[in-house]
């Protein structure tokens, strides 16, 4: 997953920018795909690999601040580094309050840029190995029968087998048997990390639901 | 005031003397050739007439008086001597002094008309390029940002390119080719935003006002410059269209700047509220007729509706919040001044397509 190599993709209208950006982006090691359009974005596969979008506020068509609704709205939440012309402090809050990693004013030192890029990028690995670890956990929680779901609930919530087995009617040797498999297929080491897992999953409140 | 006065007084006097004078020659000649009394009457009521027209009520009175002293002394019974004695020395100097105050009244009357009319004329001319100014000063207020913004592009490529070419001749394998291209785009860069300059001061160029040999295309191209920004800001595209082998036109540089602006602004705040299809205002030029040159400026925005077609051209008349209702109204008058024609259409589709022609150089 680390030595995935990251991709930033470059959305300005003006090709002196975008050809200056590509350079400059390549020069620190990274990959570069630009397009002149919002549009032109959308429209291209997303990719796999952690990346980030460099994007300039005016654009012709559906603008910059759009573009990141956009996205928003169908889930894509690649780290955003706005660049502008001319930015207007409104503008800028509007864009980092949606989450935007950094907002740059041309002309900016190559430094900025790269070092929010880098700092996007990392953002998004992140994320990506959140969510990696996240699907992971969800498959194991999957495989569990519906008994020792109840069990897993029960014990992250800081039951005795004992207390268990007396809220489930049956016997303490049973629950022990279910703890067990739980613990295997999610591949707890401990109880604090099933705990923790769990609430990832967030079993606990799913299971006070049902009750 | 005192001086006013003084040259009223000469001008009379001279005004009274030109009328003695036909008053005299005439007498000579009717004397001469025995016309009699009821046509030389006539003859004099001819020439007051004629003083009337040009003078003052003093001296056309003056040049009646002399002209029944005339016919009274050489032309009626009993000749050489004044008194009277027939009724033509009744009647004429009652139609004389009569003519001449109706005739003087009414020429006053006609020449203060007239006057108030020129100054009427000369005043909307005045306030017309008053408010030309003041749209101009206004909108190039709105548009410096935008010449900022059309210099600060190529700026921020270069400085990008600049570091860029740093970073790939630094450490110990340095990738000269990239290097050359960074340094290659620095300089294309910066002949970009030199001719951006160039542009602009063309455009804001004062000191060929009045009409000159001129290339439309190359004025539309710089108005697009100052006007980019403005419409890549509000999501809309500038497209240009422009016949290559088009005549030069006579025209004002600066004046027709304005227009063209005026009418690519009008079409991008036109298409605010357009959200179901793509923003767009294409300029167009082409050769007209056999010789004129036709631009038209289209936009796909919200349109007008054919009963305001001819109204948005009335000054004051607006459709816009922080409108003045001024620009398509002293577009007009700048293109008619220039003998041309500006009209707008409704498109097939959707917006609007204002369009003007203007006189072929020869």
């Amino acid at each position: 997953m680390e030595e995935k190599k990251a991709k930033v993709f470059v959305v300005d209208d003006d090709e002196s920018v975008r050809d200056s950006l590509r350079s400059l982006i390549r020069s620190a090691g990274l990959s570069v795909e630009t397009f002149a359009s919002a549009q032109q974005f959308l429209a291209s596969a997303h990719s796999h690999e952690p990346s980030c979008l460099v994007l300039d506020v005016r654009l012709p068509g559906l603008n910059g601040l759009d573009l990141q609704r956009r996205l928003a709205e169908t889930r894509i939440d690649t780290p955003i580094v706005f660049i502008t012309g001319h930015g207007d402090i409104p503008m800028s809050v509007r864009a980092m309050k949606a989450g935007a990693v950094e907002f740059l004013t041309k002309p900016f030192r190559d430094e900025d840029l790269l070092d929010a890029i880098q700092q996007a990028v990392e953002r998004d690995r992140v994320a990506r190995r959140q969510q990696s670890q996240l699907a992971d956990v969800r498959g194991r929680y999957e495989s569990l029968t519906p008994r020792e779901r109840e069990v897993m609930a029960l014990v992250v919530s800081g039951l005795l087998n004992k207390q268990i087995a007396a809220q489930l009617g049956v016997s303490e040797v049973t629950i022990k048997v279910h703890r067990g498999q739980v613990m295997q297929k999610m591949r707890a080491a401990s109880l604090a990390d099933l705990v923790r897992m769990s609430e990832k999953l967030g079993v606990a409140r799913l299971q006070n639901r049902s009750r | 005031m005192k001086q006013n006065r003084r040259h009223k007084f000469w001008l009379s006097a001279l005004q009274c003397l030109v009328g003695s004078t036909a008053l005299a020659l005439l007498t000579f000649v009717c004397f001469r050739f025995h016309v009699n009394s009821t046509t030389v009457a006539l003859l004099y009521l001819i020439v007051i007439v004629l003083v009337s027209l040009k003078s003052t009520l003093a001296s056309s009175a003056a040049v009646s008086i002399i002209a029944y002293l005339c016919l009274d002394y050489f032309f009626t019974a009993p000749l050489f001597t004044l008194g009277m004695n027939q009724i033509l020395d009744f009647v004429a100097p009652i139609a004389y002094l009569a003519t001449a105050f109706v005739i003087t009244r009414l020429m006053a009357k006609v020449r203060k008309s007239m006057e108030d009319q020129r100054r009427a004329e000369e005043t909307l001319r005045r306030s017309q390029a008053e408010l030309a100014h003041v749209t101009r000063v206004m909108t190039m207020g709105e548009l410096a940002a935008s010449i900022a913004h059309e210099i600060n592009q190529p700026l921020s490529a270069i400085v990008n390119n600049g570091s860029a070419c740093l970073r790939w001749l630094a450490g110990d394998s340095p990738n000269l080719d990239e290097a050359r291209e960074a340094a290659r785009r620095i300089v294309r860069d910066g002949n970009r935003a030199g001719d951006v300059m160039t542009r602009i001061r063309a455009f804001l160029r004062k000191a060929d006002t009045g009409k000159t040999q001129l290339d439309i295309n190359q004025i539309i191209e710089e108005v697009l410059i100052l006007t980019q920004d403005e419409a890549v800001g509000r999501g809309v595209a500038v497209r240009l269209d422009l016949a290559e082998d088009i005549p030069p036109v006579l025209g004002d540089r600066v004046q027709l700047q304005q227009v063209i602006l005026n009418l690519v602004m009008n079409g991008v705040e036109a298409m605010a509220s357009v959200t179901n299809r793509p923003r767009e205002v294409r300029i167009s030029s082409r050769q007209h007729e056999s010789d004129k040159v036709l631009i038209a400026v289209q936009d796909s925005g919200v349109g007008i509706d054919e009963q305001s077609l001819e109204k948005i051209f009335d000054a004051f008349y607006t459709t816009k919040q922080q409108g003045m209702g001024m620009g398509l109204a002293i577009s007009r008058s700048i293109i008619e001044d220039h003998g041309g024609q500006l009209w707008g259409v409704s498109n097939n589709g959707s917006g609007a397509t204002f369009q003007f022609t203007l006189l072929q150089y020869r």
